[in-house]
C-alpha cells in the first residue's frame, strides 16, 4: 500500500527528466540589474530620472519595432517618469549594424534621440543608401557620423556587444524584447500593453 | 438549481490564450531528406502567421565556411514601402543543393511572426549522410561564447520527451507495481484520504441542503442513493474532464479558475441561502416552483437533479490539484492513455465522495423529519451557505472585509438562535442560547479584529499579539513570470550554490491558502527554508510565459512545490503537489538544500 508520504514522493513526476538549461552560461553574463537597466553607455530617452526604466532590444531593420514605436514613445511621455533604453540587437544583418553605430556616434554631439527617431520612422528592409539618405534627410552628415563612429568605435561596439549578450542571456529570440524594471516581455508592445507593464512594475 | 450556465461558460473559457512567440524550431521545422536526383532538400514547415525571408537563407560548409549553391523555391512578395518589396515564404520553404559538400552543412535562415516578433538568425547543423539535424554553435551575428547558452534555453521550452517508465511517472509506477486494477483501487485510497482537504469542503453544503429538501420523505435508503447518485457523477465529470484536460493539455483547472468562477458560484450560494430562508418561495418563477414539486412527487425527478447537482460540482471541486490528479493528468498527456486516466480520476472522484455518502445515510437517518424542527435545520442550512459563500469569495475581497462579514454572519445565527430557542423547550433552549453566545461572541471578537486590520478569520487578533514580538519577517517568495526571469534572478550572484524553491500558487488556491496561513509559519520550516532562495509564480493570473514554465517542469497546477538545485536541476523526489505537511515541506527543503 501506498502512504500519503509516498504518494507525494512518487509525485515528482519528470523530475528526473527535468533539466533546465544550465547556469553556467549566466554566471558569466553578468546579467544584473545594473547591467540591463542602467549601462552607463547606453543613452537614456524619456525621463532620465524616472522610476521606472523600460529597456527595448530593437533592430533598425525589424518592420514591427518600427511599427510599434510611436506605441513605445507615446506610453513613455504620457507616463513622464519612465527611463527608456533602446538597445540597439542588429540580428538583420551589416546593415543594422552599420545603422545603429551612426546613431549611437550621432550621441557623441547630443542628437542620438533625432538620428533613432529618422531610422524608426522608416518601414522594413534598408540598404546602407537608405540609411544614409535617411540620416541626410534629418540634417545629419553621414561623413561626420562616420568620423564619430571611428573615435568612439571600441565604446560602441563593446556596448552592441553587451546589448546582445544580454538578449541571447534572457534566452531572447528576436527583436522586439523588453524588459521593463525586472520582468522580461519578448516580442511587440503595444502602448496600452507597455503601460500596463509599467503599472505592475510599480505596484 | 441551474449550474447548467457555469458548464457552458466553462466550454467558452477553453478558447485558446493568446500565444507567446513561438519557439524557433515550431515557426520553423526544419527537415531535410533527398530528392530523386539525390541531392540534398532542405524544407521548413512555417507555422501559420509566420513566414521566412528568401533572402536570408544559407548554406556553407561547417569546416571550411565555403557558401555552398542552392535553389530555393519561389516566395511570396510582400510590399515593403522604403525596399519595394522583398520575397519571403509562408507555409512552407524547400531548397535544393545542387552539389554535395563535404558534411556538415550549416544552415541559417530567418523569419518573422506576422506583427510579432522578427527572429534572430537561426543556424542549423545538417549531416548530409544520416540527414539529422542539429543546433549549431557559434553562428549568427550574436559575439561569441553566448551561442550554447541561448541554444540550450530554446531547447528547455520544448516539450521534454515521455518519460521511460518506473520511477519517472506516478501513474507509470503504480501501473507497473499492480496493473491497472491497482491504479484503479490506489486512487479510490486516495480519494478518501482527499475527502477532508479543504477543497471538498463545498460538497457537503450542497448534498445536505439538496437532502433538507427531500423533507418528510428523506429516509435512511433515499439519503444513501440520493448521495450516491450525486457522487457518481461527480466522479463521472471528475474522470471527462481529466480525460480531455490530459489529451488537449489545455489545463482546464486553471482555466476554471479565473477569479470570475469563485465569485459566481459564492453569488449561487447566497441565492441558495435566500431560498433557504423562504425569502423568494415565493417569487420563484413557475417553471422552478413545478420541477420542485415535480421532484417531491415523482422519484426521478430529484434523481436527476442530483445527478446535475453532482456533475456541477465537479467544477468547484474539481480545481483543487492535489498529488494524484497531478500524476493522472501527466499520465493521460505523456501517454494519450486516457482510458486509464480518465477510470483513476473517475476512481477518486468516487473516494472523495465515499465520506459524503456515508455521512448522508446516517444523518437522513437522524435528521428530523417535521415540524418547527425542519425550519430550523434549512435556516440553519442557509447560514451554511452564506459561510461557503464568504469562505469562496474571500480571496476575491480586499483583505479584512471576510472577516467583517464573518462576523455579521455569526450576529446573524447568533440572533437566529436567540429567537429560535426562545420557543423552544429543554434541550433545544440550551443547544439556541449556547449557539447564540458563542456565536455572539466569535463575531465581536472578528469585529474587534476587522477594526484592527486583521486578516486571519481563524486568528482574527493575532497581529495584535505580535505587534511586540520581535520575531523575524515572514517567509518572503518574490515573484517571477516566467523562465527568463528565474533565470535572471538566478545569475544574480548571491545565488551561486544556492537551491531554489519554485512555488506555484494562485489567489483562488484554497490549499495553497491552507500553506500560507499552517505550514510557512511553521518555526522548523522556516528555518528549513532559509538556505533556500524562495521564488513564487503567481497563477492568478495566467500568462503564456507562465504556461510555458510550467510545461517545461511539468506543473499542472498549484499548489507546486518545486525544487531546483543550483545548477537548475531539479532534486529529484522533492517536489510537492497539494496539500503539504510541515514535515514534507520540511524534508524537501533539506534534502534540496543539501544537495
Amino acid at each position: 500500500m501506498i502512504d500519503r508520504r509516498q504518494l507525494l514522493r512518487l509525485s515528482a513526476v519528470g523530475s528526473g527528466l527535468l533539466v533546465l538549461p544550465s547556469a553556467l552560461a549566466f554566471a558569466q553574463t553578468g546579467l544584473t540589474v545594473e547591467a540591463v537597466l542602467y549601462d552607463p553607455e547606453a543613452p537614456v530617452l524619456g525621463n532620465p530620472d524616472g522610476d521606472v526604466t523600460v529597456v527595448e532590444y530593437f533592430d533598425y531593420q525589424c518592420p514591427y519595432c518600427k511599427k510599434g514605436h510611436p506605441g513605445v514613445m507615446e506610453a513613455v511621455r504620457k507616463d513622464g517618469n519612465v527611463r527608456l533604453v533602446k538597445k540597439d540587437w542588429p540580428i538583420f544583418g551589416d546593415v543594422s549594424v552599420r545603422a545603429a553605430r551612426l546613431v549611437l556616434a550621432a550621441g557623441a554631439s547630443g542628437r542620438y534621440e533625432q538620428a533613432l527617431e529618422s531610422l524608426m520612422a522608416t518601414e522594413g528592409k534598408l540598404a546602407d543608401a537608405q540609411v544614409d539618405a535617411t540620416l541626410q534627410g534629418a540634417g545629419f552628415t553621414v561623413a561626420r557620423l562616420e568620423e564619430a563612429y571611428r573615435a568612439h568605435a571600441g565604446r560602441i561596439d563593446r556596448l552592441l556587444a553587451r546589448n546582445g549578450g544580454q538578449a541571447d542571456a534572457f534566452g531572447f529570440r528576436g527583436t522586439p524584447s523588453f524588459v521593463v524594471q525586472t520582468t522580461l516581455y519578448p516580442g511587440v508592445m503595444g502602448e496600452a500593453d507597455l503601460t500596463e507593464a509599467i503599472a505592475a512594475a510599480r505596484s | 438549481m441551474r449550474l447548467v450556465p457555469a458548464v457552458l461558460i466553462f466550454l467558452a473559457s477553453l478558447l485558446p490564450l493568446q500565444a507567446a512567440p513561438l519557439p524557433a524550431d515550431e515557426a520553423f521545422a526544419l527537415s531535410a531528406s533527398r530528392d530523386a536526383d539525390g541531392r540534398l532538400q532542405l524544407r521548413w514547415d512555417i507555422a501559420e502567421g509566420y513566414y521566412l525571408y528568401r533572402e536570408h537563407f544559407r548554406v556553407t560548409g561547417a569546416r571550411t565556411g565555403e557558401p555552398v549553391p542552392f535553389t530555393a523555391t519561389a516566395g511570396e512578395r510582400k510590399e515593403d514601402p522604403t525596399f519595394g518589396s522583398v520575397e519571403v515564404h509562408y507555409g512552407e520553404a524547400v531548397i535544393t543543393l545542387s552539389e554535395t559538400p563535404a558534411p556538415p552543412l550549416e544552415v541559417s535562415y530567418q523569419g518573422c511572426e506576422e506583427d510579432g516578433l522578427c527572429y534572430r538568425p537561426e543556424t542549423r547543423r545538417v549531416d548530409p549522410e544520416t540527414l539529422t539535424i542539429t543546433a549549431a554553435s557559434g553562428a549568427g551575428g550574436a559575439p561569441s561564447g553566448w551561442r550554447e547558452g541561448e541554444a540550450g534555453s530554446s531547447a528547455s521550452l520544448t516539450p521534454s520527451p515521455a518519460p521511460a517508465s518506473g520511477d519517472a511517472g506516478f501513474v507509470a509506477a503504480l501501473l507497473a507495481e499492480g496493473g491497472q486494477l491497482w491504479v484503479i483501487g490506489s486512487f479510490l485510497v486516495f480519494g478518501i484520504l482527499l475527502a477532508g482537504t479543504p477543497c471538498v469542503f463545498p460538497m457537503y453544503p450542497i448534498v445536505a441542503a439538496a437532502l433538507g429538501r427531500q423533507g418528510e420523505r428523506l429516509t435512511v435508503s433515499r439519503g444513501f442513493s440520493l448521495s450516491a447518485v450525486y457522487v457518481l457523477f461527480l466522479a463521472l465529470a471528475f474522470g471527462l474532464i481529466g480525460a480531455v484536460a490530459g489529451l488537449t493539455g489545455e489545463n482546464l483547472q486553471l482555466v476554471l479558475q479565473s477569479s470570475f468562477m469563485p465569485g459566481a458560484v459564492a453569488a449561487i450560494f447566497v441565492v441558495l441561502a435566500l431560498s433557504m430562508f423562504g425569502l423568494f418561495e415565493l417569487r420563484l418563477p413557475a417553471a422552478w416552483t413545478t420541477s420542485i414539486a415535480g421532484a417531491t412527487a415523482a422519484r426521478g425527478g430529484s434523481y436527476r437533479g442530483m445527478a446535475v447537482l453532482g456533475f456541477s460540482s465537479a467544477l468547484i471541486v474539481g480545481p483543487c490539484v492535489t498529488a494524484p490528479l497531478a500524476g493522472a493528468l501527466l499520465y493521460v498527456a505523456q501517454t494519450q492513455d486516457w482510458r486509464l486516466g480518465a477510470a483513476a480520476l473517475f476512481a477518486l472522484g468516487i473516494g472523495k465522495g465515499i465520506p459524503l455518502v456515508i455521512l448522508s445515510t446516517f444523518g437522513s437517518g437522524i435528521l428530523p423529519k417535521a415540524g418547527r424542527w425542519m425550519e430550523t435545520v434549512s435556516r440553519l442550512f442557509g447560514f451554511a451557505f452564506l459561510g461557503s459563500a464568504i469562505w469562496l469569495a474571500a480571496p476575491l475581497l480586499p483583505p479584512g472585509l471576510d472577516l467583517a462579514l464573518w462576523s455579521a454572519l455569526l450576529l446573524g445565527l447568533a440572533s437566529f438562535a436567540l429567537a429560535a430557542s426562545a420557543a423552544a423547550g429543554g434541550m433545544g433552549f440550551v443547544i439556541g442560547r449556547s449557539l447564540a453566545a458563542s456565536a455572539g461572541l466569535y463575531a465581536l471578537i472578528l469585529a474587534l479584529g476587522a477594526a484592527s486590520g486583521g486578516t486571519d478569520p481563524l486568528q482574527p487578533l493575532a497581529h495584535v499579539a505580535r505587534a511586540g514580538d520581535a520575531r523575524g519577517p515572514d517567509v518572503a517568495f518574490g515573484e517571477i513570470g516566467g523562465e527568463a526571469e528565474l533565470q535572471a534572478t538566478l545569475a544574480d550572484g548571491s545565488a551561486a550554490g544556492r537551491s531554489t524553491l519554485l512555488y506555484f500558487t494562485a489567489d483562488w488556491c484554497v490549499t495553497c491558502r491552507t500553506i500560507e496561513r499552517r505550514v510557512l509559519p511553521v518555526e522548523a520550516v522556516r528555518t528549513d527554508l532559509r538556505p533556500l532562495r524562495l521564488l513564487k509564480v503567481d497563477l492568478s493570473e495566467i500568462t503564456p510565459r507562465k504556461q510555458a514554465l510550467m510545461e517545461a517542469l511539468g506543473v499542472v497546477g498549484p499548489p507546486t512545490m518545486v525544487f531546483l538545485g543550483p545548477d537548475l536541476r531539479e532534486v529529484s523526489g522533492t517536489r510537492l503537489v497539494g496539500t503539504v505537511s510541515a514535515e514534507s515541506l520540511s524534508g524537501s527543503a533539506r534534502r534540496a538544500g543539501g544537495a
